[in-house]
């Protein structure tokens, strides 16, 4: 018979293995302060919706599919690791193109398009939603998941207005022909989503250098520049003149997020 | 005459057939979890729906718990002690119930090593956070309070039901709360649904508790007195009213908006969707047909029809749950007013269906499954129910 004395000691050593196993956690490490931080860096994306209609019409056209991935969408599946699957309904997509319609298409019955990607929100309902602050938003106002305290939940694919976040339904490796070293792998059973490329924006502002994300690169490579990321703290730089001299649109704004991903020229000015 | 409790004797073929017939469904639902877990693509889930019914049985094992309790332990609070009979088993249901719904988190979540996580960690913004905190609180108050009953300690069991019946109502509009108050989906923000909540969680855990006692006492030949089950019964006809009401008041509400009569048409007149049959059958079977029951006096006098009527609300109260959950993901939002985004690559934009599978179905019968087998297995390990339960017992 065990003594009450063993039993109790065997459940506080039970339960204190069961809070304190050893799990790592990702931890953000800046050499400047995070006060420094936010003075001097926030990141933001605009789009130029007219060029990006102009470059989507053309890739349809020659393509014949309606569906075309391009090719600011194929850079970011290749450098996130994002796994391409079959069924629509569980495949994990970081950046999207949307076909945009006025409601009244008796009045314009144009259709544009427009990528969809994390707006990197100044108040991202996904942080304010998530148990364990899986979610988190960095001094520099980018939104990140650390994959090893996600708990899968899915709270914040449900708070999240954009529609921005995919659930691992399978493990990303079985839809992946090569793997990018340079950024993280996920597992099955996790949540991921776009994340600005922030490997590459570590590694840029480490060299003192201008970063830009997969998509941005390849929009200016292979299509017409339509999207333009920099920080927009900068009032010198490209993006903050461009958020100077348009009419910006913020998605679903009057929610109140403030998504960091503008939207220019929208009907084509 | 006070209340004699005693234990079930248990030893007859059919109890243990019936343990065993619970064990083997507990053990197909942990089963059906494995293998949506271990091969995939099992669930009905998508990116557009993430939350389906391993979700929906959150709410609804809480909306049990403290649905039992609240109406036992407020006897207790108030002191009416013809309904003391009734207090330990609904405490000890409740605690089985709570412990239901942890597990459904726990066979909801994507990573199951992570689950520690939700208690290691606390974001003071999440509702859910909050929730996780709640959740293991109350099992501890449950625990307590159905000890000090076994222990007949008068003071501090009045005492336990009124802290039970406060933490059932905070850990029930918190639930409420993690859908509603998610403002980036027009179907799912309400204001309404922590009140409507806390009136379902009673409703449904009381008719269930009602149909609960009929065949414990059959079963063990105890008597019942109809009479003391009537009072509860007609509890339980007017708060289903009060559901009902609330219901109306929400989709009018919602109707009344231009920018959701889209919405508002797919929820409730699209019989195509099984969102309008989760509203309609809940409104027909779940509240209508057993207030019926209820307050016609040829079936509202008898235990047989009652205990029917309690069985079919708290089956279609699993309805509302769906109800709740799964229109908001179903219909898409507007990302920029005013205009109709498709998305190429993704299903955002289009009105995704979701069909619950078997396997997800399991693991909620399953669960349920496993609450019977606590309680059957309780009934002959504690005394839980009393020898006779009838009104001239309240007046000695």
């Amino acid at each position: 018979m065990m003594s009450r004395r063993k039993f109790l000691l065997l459940t506080g050593a039970a339960a204190a293995g069961a809070f304190l196993t050893p799990q790592i956690s990702a931890k953000t490490q800046f050499i400047e302060s995070p006060e420094e931080v936010e003075a001097k860096r926030r990141w933001a994306m605009a789009v130029d919706v007219e060029k990006c209609t102009e470059c989507m019409r053309e890739l349809i056209a020659k393509t014949g599919n309606p569906e075309v991935k391009p090719p600011c969408v194929v850079a970011c599946d290749k450098e996130n690791n994002v796994p391409e699957f079959e069924d629509k309904r569980i495949d994990p997509q970081w950046m999207r193109i949307a076909k945009l319609e006025l409601d009244k298409p008796e009045v314009n019955p144009k259709e544009f398009y427009i990528p969809l990607l994390c707006n990197h929100c100044e108040n991202p309902p996904c942080v304010q939603v998530c148990l364990t602050k899986a979610s988190f938003k960095r001094p520099d106002g980018i939104v990140e998941i650390d994959m090893h305290r996600c708990i899968g939940c899915r709270y914040c694919m449900i708070a999240c207005p954009y529609g921005a976040r995919s659930f691992n339904f399978r493990n990303p490796r079985e839809g992946l022909k090569e793997v990018n070293p340079n950024v993280q792998m996920r597992t099955e059973g996790v949540v991921e989503k776009c994340t600005f490329c922030v490997h590459r924006i570590d590694e840029a502002v480490a060299k003192g250098e201008e970063p830009i994300p997969a998509c941005v690169e390849a929009c200016h490579k292979y299509g017409k520049g339509a999207l333009v990321f920099g920080n927009i703290k900068d009032p010198n730089s490209e993006i903050s003149k461009i958020l100077r001299e348009n009419i910006v649109v913020q998605l679903r704004a009057n929610l109140g997020t403030d998504p960091h991903v503008f939207y220019t020229k929208l009907g084509g000015e | 005459m006070a209340v004699e409790f005693k234990k079930i004797e248990g030893d007859s073929v059919q109890y243990f057939a019936l343990v065993i017939v619970l064990a083997v469904v507990t053990a197909l639902g942990f089963y059906a979890y494995v293998l949506d877990h271990q091969l995939g693509g099992l669930n009905g889930l998508s990116n557009r729906v993430p939350w389906g019914i391993v979700n929906a049985g959150i709410p609804y094992f809480i909306g049990l718990s403290a649905g039992s309790l609240i109406v036992s332990a407020l006897a207790g609070v108030f002191n009416i002690k013809k309904y003391k009979v009734f207090s330990r088993i609904a405490a000890y249901m409740a605690a089985a119930w709570i412990i239901a719904a942890i597990l459904s988190i726990a066979l909801d979540i994507g990573k199951f090593y992570h689950f520690m996580n939700a208690v290691r960690y606390f974001n003071p913004t999440s509702i859910f956070s909050w929730n996780a905190f709640l959740y293991s609180s109350y099992f501890v108050i449950c625990s307590v309070y159905l000890l000090v009953q076994f222990e007949e300690m008068e003071r501090a069991t009045r005492f336990m039901a009124g802290l039970a019946v406060f933490w059932a109502v905070l850990v029930h509009s918190g639930t409420g709360a993690i859908y509603s108050f998610v403002y980036s989906r027009e179907l799912y923000h309400s204001a309404l649904t922590p009140p409507m909540f806390i009136v379902c969680a009673i409703t449904s855990g009381l008719g269930l508790l009602l149909a609960n006692l009929y065949f414990t006492f059959r079963f063990t030949k105890r008597e019942l007195d109809p009479k003391l089950i009537r009072g509860l019964a007609l509890i339980f006809a007017g708060l289903m009213m009060v559901l009902g009401y609330f219901l109306a008041v929400e989709g009018l509400e919602k109707g009344y908006i231009p920018a959701l009569h889209e919405a508002v048409q797919f929820v409730f007149l699209t019989p195509t969707s099984g969102v309008f049959w989760s509203f309609w059958l809940l409104v027909i079977f779940g509240i209508a047909i057993p207030v019926i029951i209820v307050l016609n006096p040829k079936t509202g006098y008898d235990l047989r029809w009652i205990s029917l009527a309690g069985i079919m609300h708290a089956a279609l109260v699993f309805a509302e749950r769906f109800y709740l959950i799964v229109p908001g993901q179903v219909f898409p939002e507007e990302y920029l007013p005013g205009y109709k985004i498709e998305s190429l690559h993704t299903l955002e934009g289009y009105i995704v269906t979701y069909t619950p599978t078997i396997i997800e179905w399991l693991q909620i019968i399953g669960l349920i499954a496993m609450v019977y087998l606590v309680y059957v297995i309780g009934v002959k390990v504690f005394a839980l129910i009393p020898e006779r339960a009838v009104e001239e017992v309240v007046e000695e």
